[in-house]
């Protein structure tokens, strides 16, 4: 209570920033902090609290000052006298030392001579905590949001006042609505009276936040125990049955269903487990485990026997149990109960959780909001997921839409794809390397991703593609050539190491819709710009004259000749336009992911899956390809969080079944054009 | 058939017998090789080009210094290209058609693994600079990188003391080096109080890229009121896209710190850190340490290879193991890997960070950990600092390794079992 | 009877002998030059990669007969070869590690329960990659016949299945080829998780020590092997001839020309597929048996996608539906590559810029892809042909 009463005053202090700091108050600060100097420059959660709790004692005017500096890592001292200072400094070389109580010059010293104060995030959590008295009433509204980020980060009782006192002066109508959220928060946590506290449980129904379902989680905490009898004086969650129960998510119980209980919910209390409950309890006798009698039998050995058994005959486990058994019987060893007299030990005792707060309204209205939010967490989840299947789908359909084209239109198949989409990465790269400025160069860069790629591309059909055309698995081979030649060469100009791409601040961060459903904007963006593309090419190819002839020449180059299409050039251009996507989708995974010269490899059967299993000779199934695959991975994930490889693997087996049921692909071209 | 296939092969090996030839005329009394055994092409060449231009830079320096036994060092670079089976194949030839002295190489422990049959065989002379899981110890290998008590279990106790985690999510790429130390570091937490439901352990494939599902995860765990802290065992490339996972998230280190043990200075030059800032690493080495010897290193280190490049922990775990065995081979007199063996104990060389690392009888170093801040401009504010833990080849958190006991001074055993007091194998378990 | 059959294909087809002729006296040369039983000229380590080499132009073989005579152009044949080598690894580890388990509680003060001996081995084999317990997967692994015989079975049950369901469903041409792709792909990704029991990215090693034989120099073991894998090429050889100059190889070839045709012939085209297809995976499996032993370690990166396209491209390099073109094919890039990462050529510099051949060598390699498709499409054996007209 005295200590809530300092804190009071000093907050009062703070506020009315009244008295000029007295002699008095400022030796008993510098006296502190000589006291405890090593504890400040190696300070540690351990053993910090007490040293904080002195500097405030002192009521001295900068010690506010002093703790947000030493938060801040500006704080150094001089290595001669460990005395503290503040520095200036305009080349990083020599630095101007100045007083932590008055501010006066210490002259200037090179850098060897100091040394700056690195407290660890936990103890500038509990500098945050001390200064939230100070910043609560700050005329900043942004310090005055990072003190309440921190009282929600780790809230205390004192808190609580400090946030009560404040919480009348903020004028801030934003703040203002956060500042009484968290005073909610921390009233359920530690407000002394039900009616208060069951209140604010009613108002957070329904609400998403992680931090309330944090709070009420945190106040449904159950503890286990065991007892002949059930207790009555307990606030009870749930009584467990070993082996048969399950624990919900508010402390209640449900029982399992045996032999159908697919979704692997567990027992909470395993049978095992159970009867060392009961020998912690002192209820039962310990067990002894083989590898203990092993030791008693080792322990036993008088000239190579073991009562009456040679040693070598116990190469098995009931050779063991029987020469234990005799050591037993000739009171060697001690006796150890059956399965059978442990379970019914265990059938003789009640398992039982109780809530450690003992207030059985209190409990009974959180876990009926918990139970309400959870099901709305559910539902979100779901939603979440669906987002993640959307955007995954995306990255694969972008990845995978340049060779929709070369591939699924063209029947060129192109091992290479890959590493024209690390090409694509590369160009943005190069281009951010001389622009600076991320937007510009995001903007300049995809056009002229598509540039070097549709050259490249261009190229590639010239000089080695076109003379292939009747020969397509060897076009395979051309082009996986050109792939690890491509990869190398990369390797030997841009070097081993990753690339940054950076994004644009503007697609920093996420959509947060709420804590459960959120999406970062750079996988909105890849999700738009693969519909942009989706669009784009279903125009060109079914709109445009460049796509009408492309198909023609595709269905029957002689034909299409005789009508005098080019088709050598319109080959050309199709391919180069396949290959220019296939760049501007390389920028779009490096921002989001990274650029090496691996990146193609990454994404090479992965596109190839995506196009087949769409079907060939069809943007709309590359799309179709792309979002079963994407949403087909989510799902397994979904089933078995701990591992993604897992998810992977069963993925492109499902794929390789599919393929053996619609080997056309989802969406089958019929008729002619699937002879094509 | 004909002639000219005939021929082919004829030349192929005619070829082959003329360079095999031409090396071991060349490789007379004047030199001392040194071989380097590191990927210059493949997944891995990301990090392990780094290590081979270290070394060239480190027999570059000593040369400058009049070599070693009065003979200059000559490097003897071969790319094993990511490939494990052929890490074998390489290390083979450097030991027995090279004829190298020793071999400065490996970073992942399955090429290493793939490695130690060979070194064995003809007992060779390796030093390998990365970090790994422990649960090994060979004759002819010294490991110059962390093992898990010199990296993860400080890293662990930091959380559990001084930010006061209780709920711990394990990330890790699916190979041997996150399973093995999420293996020991989930028995460690378990011993410390931490249920079993509130160790959240996930394992992607190398080079994974789509993590908003994992990120949202791991914020998912706060629900329920405990502090989440995320162990990252998360290799290579795959961590870029993570931690962009992790900005866009907008997961603030002072909610949700993320501790990695394989991210350091190379693999964040490949990301911007803005939004990282305050997450952890922790490493036997940072570039920000502040000593004389660091300072000259990175300078030597930029005058060679640029400006923007850094250093890194496997960076100085070579330079140390290269000057440890410089020394010992200056105090025994000969490169001859059974007296180089001898004179390595005991053998004393300043970190780049201060404080002295030490070789100790089961081929592991006494260095200090080092827990690191990232900041904005990529590098590490060093915010924790121990005094010098010694390596442990066994761990003491896992029933089965607890009772083993690597020494090769005393006990001539990597694998010597206390409880029956034998020695379980001399070879090592690969 | 069998023998006069043979005999009489022996002399209707002297390149058969001429081919056994040479193989014969490389194997002795080499044998007569190694360090194990000859003057020491080539090295251990060159043994071994000859052997391997050896192992690798059966796996092209393989891949001729499926690709070159049958049309199928599979790019997961690799998948097999890998198989064949996991199958003979576990063996390998398996008893190796009981031998030392065994020694080291030699002097136990119990005796091992069964159930203790195969504890001690998995917390050897397992204890490196976090693990401990045997899956079930190693259920024969301390057998030698019954593993060996898996060796065969398991890619031959693999390659049926899959064949069947691919060939059924007239899955032909290139989305074969995607769908042989997935399977390796989903294989190693199987393979890769430490679940899988195989020891996850570690996969098995130290094969090379011969369990019982670790007092036999690597010298004489890496000349038993190679004698093996010359052996196995042989035999194979000799098989892959056998059928191609069958009438079963006119109708595979026919096949490969033209399917449809073929089948309204009134054959029964999934079956020869389905035929060749097996025999081909089991000869890439017992070519990967021989092979990983004097590799040392086998892992599931062995079995990604590219190192079936890396078959592929041995072949067409060498030559296609050209028995020994696949041979000299796969012997030819898979020596240079050795060569070229040995770091055994002199750079060259050009004064502003050194070339680095562990650098560009890839470079080159995929260039002469490019131009082997190009410009001789039948492979160097098609030059071997020309040569011959000539």
């Amino acid at each position: 209570m005295r200590f809530l009463l300092t804190i009071i005053m000093s907050v009062m202090l703070a506020v009315m920033s009244l008295s000029a700091t007295t002699a008095q108050e400022a030796d008993a600060f510098r006296q502190v902090l000589s006291d405890n100097y090593k504890l400040i420059q190696r300070s540690s959660t351990k053993t910090v609290s007490p040293v904080l709790e002195a500097i405030q004692n002192t009521n001295f005017q900068g010690a506010a000052e002093f703790l947000d500096k030493w938060q801040e890592k500006e704080l150094w001292f001089r290595k001669s006298d460990n005395a503290f200072v503040y520095v200036e400094t305009d080349d990083k070389k020599t630095y101007r030392l100045l007083d932590v109580v008055d501010g006066t010059g210490l002259g200037e010293v090179p850098k060897k001579e100091i040394k700056q104060i690195k407290p660890n995030s936990g103890v500038r959590g509990l500098l945050a905590a001390r200064l939230v008295q100070f910043q609560l009433t700050d005329p900043d509204v942004e310090v005055r949001r990072k003190s309440l980020e921190s009282i929600n980060r780790d809230p205390k009782l004192e808190h609580l006042e400090a946030l009560r006192i404040a919480i009348e002066k903020e004028t801030d109508a934003g703040l203002l609505a956060e500042f009484a959220r968290i005073e909610r928060i921390l009233t359920i946590k530690f407000d002394e009276d039900p009616a208060a506290r069951i209140e604010a449980l009613n108002s957070f129904s329904g609400a998403l936040s992680i931090d309330v379902r944090a709070s009420l989680n945190l106040l449904l905490t159950t503890k286990l125990a065991v007892a002949k009898t059930l207790p009555e004086d307990i606030n009870i969650a749930r009584v467990i049955v070993p082996d048969q129960t399950g624990v919900n998510p508010d402390g209640s119980a449900f029982r399992l269903h045996g032999l159908l209980d697919m979704g692997g919910d567990q027992t909470e209390l395993t049978r095992d487990a159970a009867y060392d409950m009961l020998v912690k309890a002192n209820l039962a006798p310990a067990t002894i485990d083989p590898a203990a009698r092993k030791e008693i039998l080792i322990a036993n050995i008088e000239d190579g026997k073991i009562g009456k058994l040679n040693v070598s005959e116990l190469d098995s486990d009931e050779a063991r149990d029987s020469a234990y058994s005799d050591l037993v019987l000739l009171g060697k060893a001690e006796a150890f109960l059956t399965e059978d007299e442990q379970d019914q030990l265990i059938s003789e005792h009640i398992f039982y959780a109780s809530y450690v707060e003992t207030n059985q309204e209190v409990t009974d209205v959180a876990r009926e909001v918990l139970n309400d939010i959870n099901a709305s967490v559910t539902l979100n989840q779901f939603f979440d997921l669906a987002l993640d299947g959307i955007s995954l789908a995306s990255i694969y359909f972008l990845a995978a839409i340049g060779l929709a084209i070369t591939f699924g239109v063209m029947r060129v198949i192109n091992m290479a794809h890959g590493e024209f989409i690390m090409m694509g990465a590369y160009s943005g790269y190069v281009v951010q390397q001389i622009v600076p400025n991320y937007t510009i160069s995001i903007i300049i860069g995809i056009p002229v991703a598509f540039m070097v790629t549709f050259a490249a591309g261009v190229l590639m059909e010239r000089l080695v593609i076109r003379h292939l055309y009747n020969r397509p698995l060897e076009t395979l081979l051309a082009t996986f050539g050109i792939s690890i030649a491509l990869q190398q060469l990369a390797k030997n100009i841009f070097g081993t190491q990753a690339r940054p791409l950076t994004a644009p601040d503007w697609l920093d961060g996420a959509w947060v819709i709420n804590d459960v459903v959120s999406i970062s904007w750079i996988r909105i963006a890849i999700f738009v710009l693969g519909i942009l593309f989706f669009c784009m090419i279903l125009f060109v190819l079914n709109k445009t004259r460049l796509g009408l002839e492309t198909r023609a020449v595709t269905q029957n180059p002689r034909m299409a000749a005789s009508m005098g299409i080019d088709p050598d050039k319109i080959n050309m251009l199709t391919f180069g336009l396949g290959c220019g996507i296939a760049g501007i989708a390389g920028v779009a995974i490096g921002l989001f992911a990274k650029v090496t010269s691996e990146l193609g490899n990454d994404y090479i059967v992965q596109s190839f899956m995506t196009v087949v299993v769409g079907g060939v000779g069809n943007i709309w199934g590359t799309l179709a390809g792309a979002t079963m695959i994407g949403f087909l991975q989510k799902i397994i994930e979904y089933f078995n969080p701990s591992n993604t490889l897992a998810a992977q693997t069963y993925m492109i087996i499902f794929i390789i079944i599919f393929i053996q049921f619609r080997p056309r692909g989802l969406i089958a071209l019929k008729g002619r054009a699937a002879e094509a | 058939m004909n002639g000219i296939s005939k021929k082919l092969l004829t030349t192929a090996l005619a070829s082959m017998l003329a360079t095999g030839a031409m090396t071991i005329s060349a490789s007379a009394d004047d030199t001392i090789k040194v071989g380097i055994l590191h990927s210059l092409s493949g997944t891995m060449a990301i990090s392990e080009t780094t290590l081979k231009d270290t070394m060239l830079l480190l027999i570059e320096e000593q040369n400058a210094k009049g070599g070693v036994l009065g003979k200059q060092l000559e490097a003897v670079v071969v790319d094993p290209a990511s490939d494990w089976p052929l890490f074998a194949e390489k290390a083979r030839e450097l030991l027995t058609v090279h004829e190298t002295d020793v071999i400065f190489g490996n970073w992942t422990s399955v090429s290493r693994k793939s490695v130690l049959p060979v070194i064995e065989e003809l007992n060779g002379l390796l030093f390998y600079p990365v970090q790994y899981e422990g649960e090994e110890s060979s004759k002819n290998v010294f490991y110059t990188g962390a093992a898990p008590n010199q990296q993860a279990i400080p890293a662990t106790d930091y959380y559990l003391e001084e930010l006061g985690v209780e709920k711990f999510a394990l990330l890790g790429t699916d190979y041997v080096y996150p399973r093995t130390t999420n293996k020991i570091l989930e028995q460690y937490l378990k011993d410390k109080g931490i249920a079993e439901s509130d160790i959240f352990v996930n394992y992607t494939p190398f080079g994974h890229s789509d993590w908003s599902k994992i990120v949202a995860d791991v914020v998912a765990l706060g629900a329920d009121g405990k502090k989440v802290g995320v162990i990252s065992t998360i290799n290579g490339d795959a961590n870029i896209g993570f931690y962009k996972e992790l900005a866009a998230a907008g997961v603030s280190a002072d909610d949700i710190p993320v501790v990695a043990f394989s991210v350091g200075e190379e693999e964040l030059s490949g990301l911007d850190t803005a939004n990282l800032v305050g997450h952890l690493a922790a490493w036997n080495y940072f570039q920000s340490a502040e000593s004389d010897a660091n300072a000259s290193f990175i300078e030597a280190w930029k005058a060679k290879m640029g400006e923007e490049r850094v250093t890194n922990d496997p960076m100085e775990a070579h330079y140390i193991g290269f000057n440890m065995w410089v020394n010992a081979v200056e105090a025994a007199g000969t490169t001859d890997v059974d007296a180089v063996r001898t004179a390595m104990y005991g053998q004393e060389f300043p970190n780049l960070t201060g404080g002295t690392a030490v070789m100790l009888p089961n081929h592991h170093l006494a260095k200090p950990v080092l827990i690191g801040e990232i900041q904005e401009d990529g590098q590490f504010d060093i915010i924790s600092q121990t005094a010098e833990v010694p390596g442990d080849a066994w761990t003491d958190f896992l029933p089965e390794s607890a009772v083993l006991k690597s020494d090769w001074k005393d006990l001539e055993c990597g694998m010597f079992n206390t409880s029956t007091n034998t020695c379980v194998q001399i070879k090592s378990n690969y | 009877m069998q023998d006069a059959v043979l005999t009489k294909f022996l002399l209707r087809h002297p390149s058969v002998l001429v081919f056994l002729g040479m193989l014969a006296v490389f194997t002795i040369g080499v044998t007569v030059l190694s360090e194990g039983f000859g003057i020491g000229v080539v090295s251990t380590s060159l043994v071994k990669t000859l052997g391997k080499t050896l192992c690798l132009a059966l796996a092209a073989i393989a891949m001729d007969l499926v690709w070159g005579y049958c049309g199928i152009l599979s790019l997961g044949h690799f998948a097999f070869f890998g198989l064949g080598g996991y199958m003979i690894g576990m063996w390998l580890m398996y008893a190796r590690t009981e031998l030392i388990v065994l020694k080291a509680n030699a002097a136990a003060a119990l005796p091992l329960t069964p159930q203790e001996l195969s504890d001690a081995i998995g917390v050897q084999i397992f204890g490196v990659v976090g693990g401990s317990e045997f899956p079930a997967i190693w259920a024969f692994s301390d057998s030698f016949i019954l593993q060996l015989l898996l060796v065969v079975l398991v890619p031959g049950i693999l390659a049926l299945v899959f064949g069947w369901l691919a060939f059924r469903s007239r899955v032909t041409g290139v989305y074969l080829s995607i769908l042989t792709q997935a399977m390796t792909l989903a294989l190693a990704l199987y393979l890769f998780q430490n679940d899988s029991g195989l020891r996850g990215n570690n996969g098995l090693s130290g094969l090379q020590n011969l369990p019982g034989l670790e007092e036999t120099s690597q010298a004489d073991v890496s000349l038993w092997f190679f004698w093996g894998s010359a052996f196995a090429l042989g035999v194979c050889y000799v098989i892959a001839k056998l059928i191609v100059e069958s009438k079963l190889g006119n109708v595979i070839r026919a096949i490969r020309d033209d399917e449809s045709r073929v089948r309204f012939l009134g054959y029964n085209v999934e079956g020869y597929k389905l035929f060749v297809f097996v025999i081909t995976a089991i000869m890439a499996a017992i070519a990967g048996a021989i092979y990983y032993p004097q590799a040392g370690i086998i892992n599931p990166a062995e079995l990604a996608p590219i190192a079936s396209i890396y078959l592929a491209v041995w072949v067409a390099i060498g030559g296609r539906g050209c028995l020994y073109g696949a041979v000299i094919g796969a012997i030819f890039v898979s020596l240079l590559s050795s060569f070229f990462t040995g770091g055994q050529i002199p750079n060259i510099s050009l004064g502003f810029y050194t070339i680095q051949w562990v650098d560009w060598w890839l470079v080159l390699l995929g260039l002469s892809f490019v131009l082997a498709t190009l410009y001789a499409p039948k492979g160097l054996g098609g030059l071997v042909d020309k040569f011959k007209k000539a």
